[in-house]
């Protein structure tokens, strides 16, 4: 056991997991995308048409996939797989800050056109910042200026001096 | 001579010279806080020079890409933390130093050794890209396609841990390349529908959502960190810069050596001033007579790395004016930047703008005094910005990313296509595919498809690929940087395997 609390070995072995899944996954969207690419017609006035650059591109993709596939099946352990689950929650567990932050991310990114750039960019930041930092009173003051200067700051800038105006919202 | 003046006099404007103030402090900030890269500085910068005049915006972004390099130093001198990639190997010497009680010293040489750097790759840069670009002209489709093959190879090979992984995110590059109409009969692809693919995937909010909101996410990787604040060096901190000048000015042998190694790494494209710091610290220590006190404060360590990062600036503009190729995925923001004015970037570039490429050799030399200037004169309030804590800046340059994403064209799409590539890159990253050739991919996609489709049209025998010398060498030299880095990749696997065995035995 390492410092950290887990086993580097063991979470080396379910991130090669990781990466084989997401070659498979690779492999499976290249085949994919090229039989609807050779569904593309192709034009009289020249020998590739528009669907041949991507063809090649997705044959090369599946042709590296298959090969990193086939790498990784060599390397991987018999039983790392069955440790893979396990591992995979760890490992979710000490990055849950990760997925607090891609969420927030992506409420932010939904409330924009509702409630207004300013409001949920003030929200965003306030929100995220009260996550990531530590818990102090006098932090609390410095997060709540910021966030309002990154949010009603941001959008005053830019319709004043780069006139690009920023979403309004329906409320 | 006409169009030299005519770029000078675009340059030597008040409002752009403002501009460029600006963007250098904004590249040394930016670049002083761990966890925010010159990339990201530059990537956020584009969508703000939209309004301006081409060769103002590339004025701008320049002088964020020279600030950018020389800022990383801050973070690296005093807290012992690269703050970019490219300042990793300062960090060997500058720190100790440092820590020694020479902060100031520390942080003044790697300031000179950054301008010199940068002064030394503009005079290269000078020489090499007009007779690149004279060379390059004359290259048919063939030629050129086999040229951005080759681009990518080694892109794939050098960036990364893994080749395979850098060849599949080279591949993924291109393949998002492919969406919507195509280059040269304009039938639309893949997109599925969906009306705003149709015009394919808007090129910045890519490169967003790939540098930035996934480097910003992994920056929450670790909660501890997150959440505690790191101590500065403190006490006095004594800059003497016309003594430190001289200093570095007495080393000509490193600083030279160090700025060619820059502009070398920097026009071979896919490695920067990531690689380029490294190599040129090594060589450093390696020429050395005393090779035992590098890593313990010895102020040949620290020129050797900044002047290494700074000189690939102008080296990896001599790929992008001469051949239109960027070394770099700063280097393919720039060309973006150049495309968004509707400049087309190739190898005329200086035959049909000749005062835009003149006025780029200006501003990179201003930009490079500027950033001496600026940080000479506010080293001391820089030394504040190295403190700013993750969580202030994380949500802050989110919100930095959105606004960047939507102002390029004013669609609320567009930030939904930004928080799904934002998944995506975070979740490319975290498997461990380098990002950079995905990049790469992306923007040489539709060069590399016209070309070849180019080449088949103007004669329909594909042989000629191999039967043209120099298109020939192209595809050789791919194949062989593809059989190096396997074979280099081989070996360090056997070492490093040995080693881990070893240490859990």
């Amino acid at each position: 056991m390492s410092e950290t609390g887990y086993d580097k070995k063991l979470a080396r072995e379910a991130g090669e997991i990781a990466r084989l899944l997401s070659y498979v996954l690779i492999l499976f969207a290249s085949v994919g995308l090229f039989l609807s690419a050779a569904g593309i017609p192709t034009s009289r006035f020249e020998k590739l048409g528009a669907g041949a650059f991507p063809k090649i591109v997705f044959a090369g993709i599946a042709l590296v996939a298959v090969i990193a596939i086939i790498d990784a099946l060599r390397k991987i352990p018999a039983g790392a797989y069955g440790r893979f689950a396990a591992q995979t929650c760890a490992w979710a567990r000490r990055r849950y800050l990760v997925f607090v932050t891609l969420a927030a991310l992506a409420v932010y990114l939904i409330l924009i056109p509702v409630l207004g750039f300013s409001i949920a960019s003030f929200l965003f930041i306030l929100a995220l910042e009260l996550v990531l930092m530590p818990r102090r009173p006098a932090t609390l003051l410095i997060a709540v200026i910021v966030a309002a200067v990154f949010s009603f700051g941001l959008n005053w800038l830019f319709a004043e001096v780069f006139t690009v105006f920023l979403p309004r919202g329906v409320l | 001579m006409d169009s030299f003046l005519s770029g000078v006099a675009q340059i030597f404007t008040l409002a752009t010279l403002i501009y460029m103030l600006a963007g250098s402090v904004a590249g040394i900030v930016a670049a002083a806080i761990p966890g925010f890269t010159v990339t990201m500085a530059i990537v956020l910068t584009l969508p703000l020079t939209f309004t301006m005049e081409p060769l103002q915006g590339i004025a701008v972004m320049l002088s964020v890409y020279v600030g950018g390099y020389t800022g990383g130093l801050i973070s690296a001198a005093l807290l012992g933390i690269p703050g970019t990639p490219s300042s990793v190997a300062t960090t060997f010497d500058a720190f100790p130093m440092a820590r020694r009680g020479e902060p100031g010293r520390a942080l003044s040489l790697g300031v000179w050794a950054s301008f010199f750097g940068t002064v030394i790759s503009t005079v290269v840069l000078i020489v090499a890209a007009p007779p690149l670009a004279m060379f390059a002209v004359k290259l048919g489709p063939w030629e050129y396609f086999s040229l951005i093959v080759f681009a990518l190879t080694i892109v794939a090979s050098l960036v990364g841990d893994s080749v395979i992984r850098g060849m599949l995110a080279g591949l993924i590059g291109l393949a998002i390349s492919t969406v919507g109409a195509d280059p040269i009969m304009g039938r639309p692809r893949f997109d599925f529908g969906i009306e705003m693919l149709v015009s394919g995937l808007p090129f910045l909010v890519v490169l967003i959502g790939i540098f930035a909101i996934s480097q910003l996410t992994s920056e929450v990787e670790d909660a501890k960190s997150v959440r505690s604040g790191n101590a500065l060096v403190t006490g006095a901190i004594d800059f003497q810069t016309w003594k430190v000048m001289k200093e570095v000015l007495l080393r000509p042998v490193n600083l030279i050596r160090s700025s060619i190694v820059g502009v070398l790494i920097g026009a071979l494209p896919g490695a920067g001033g990531s690689i380029a710091n490294l190599v040129a610290y090594d060589q450093a220590k390696r020429n050395s007579k005393d090779p035992d006190s590098f890593g313990k404060g010895n102020p040949d360590g620290v020129v050797a790395s900044e002047a290494g990062n700074s000189a690939t600036a102008g080296g990896g503009l001599i790929p992008l004016i001469g051949l239109g190729i960027p070394g770099s995925a700063v280097d393919a923001i720039l060309m973006a930047s150049l495309m968004v004015h509707g400049i087309s970037v190739g190898p005329r570039l200086i035959m049909d703008h000749a005062d835009l490429v003149y006025g780029m050799f200006v501003a990179m030399a201003v930009a490079s005094l500027m950033m001496l200037v600026v940080s000479v004169l506010s080293m001391r309030l820089f030394l504040r910005v190295a403190e700013v804590p993750k969580w202030l800046i994380v949500p802050v340059v989110m919100v930095c990313c959105v606004v960047g994403s939507f102002a390029l064209n004013n669609r609320v799409t567009d930030l939904y296509l930004l928080g799904f590539i934002g998944v995506a890159g975070y979740a490319l990253r975290a498997l461990g595919y380098s990002l950079a050739p995905l990049v790469l991919g992306v923007i040489l996609g539709p060069i590399a498809e016209t070309n070849l489709r180019r080449a088949l049209m103007t004669d329909a025998d594909p042989s000629l690929f191999v039967t043209r010398p120099i298109s020939l060498i192209f595809l050789i030299a791919a194949v062989l940087s593809i059989a190096w880095a396997i074979r280099g990749h081989l070996k360090h696997r056997k070492t490093s395997g040995r080693s881990t065995d070893a240490s859990a035995s």
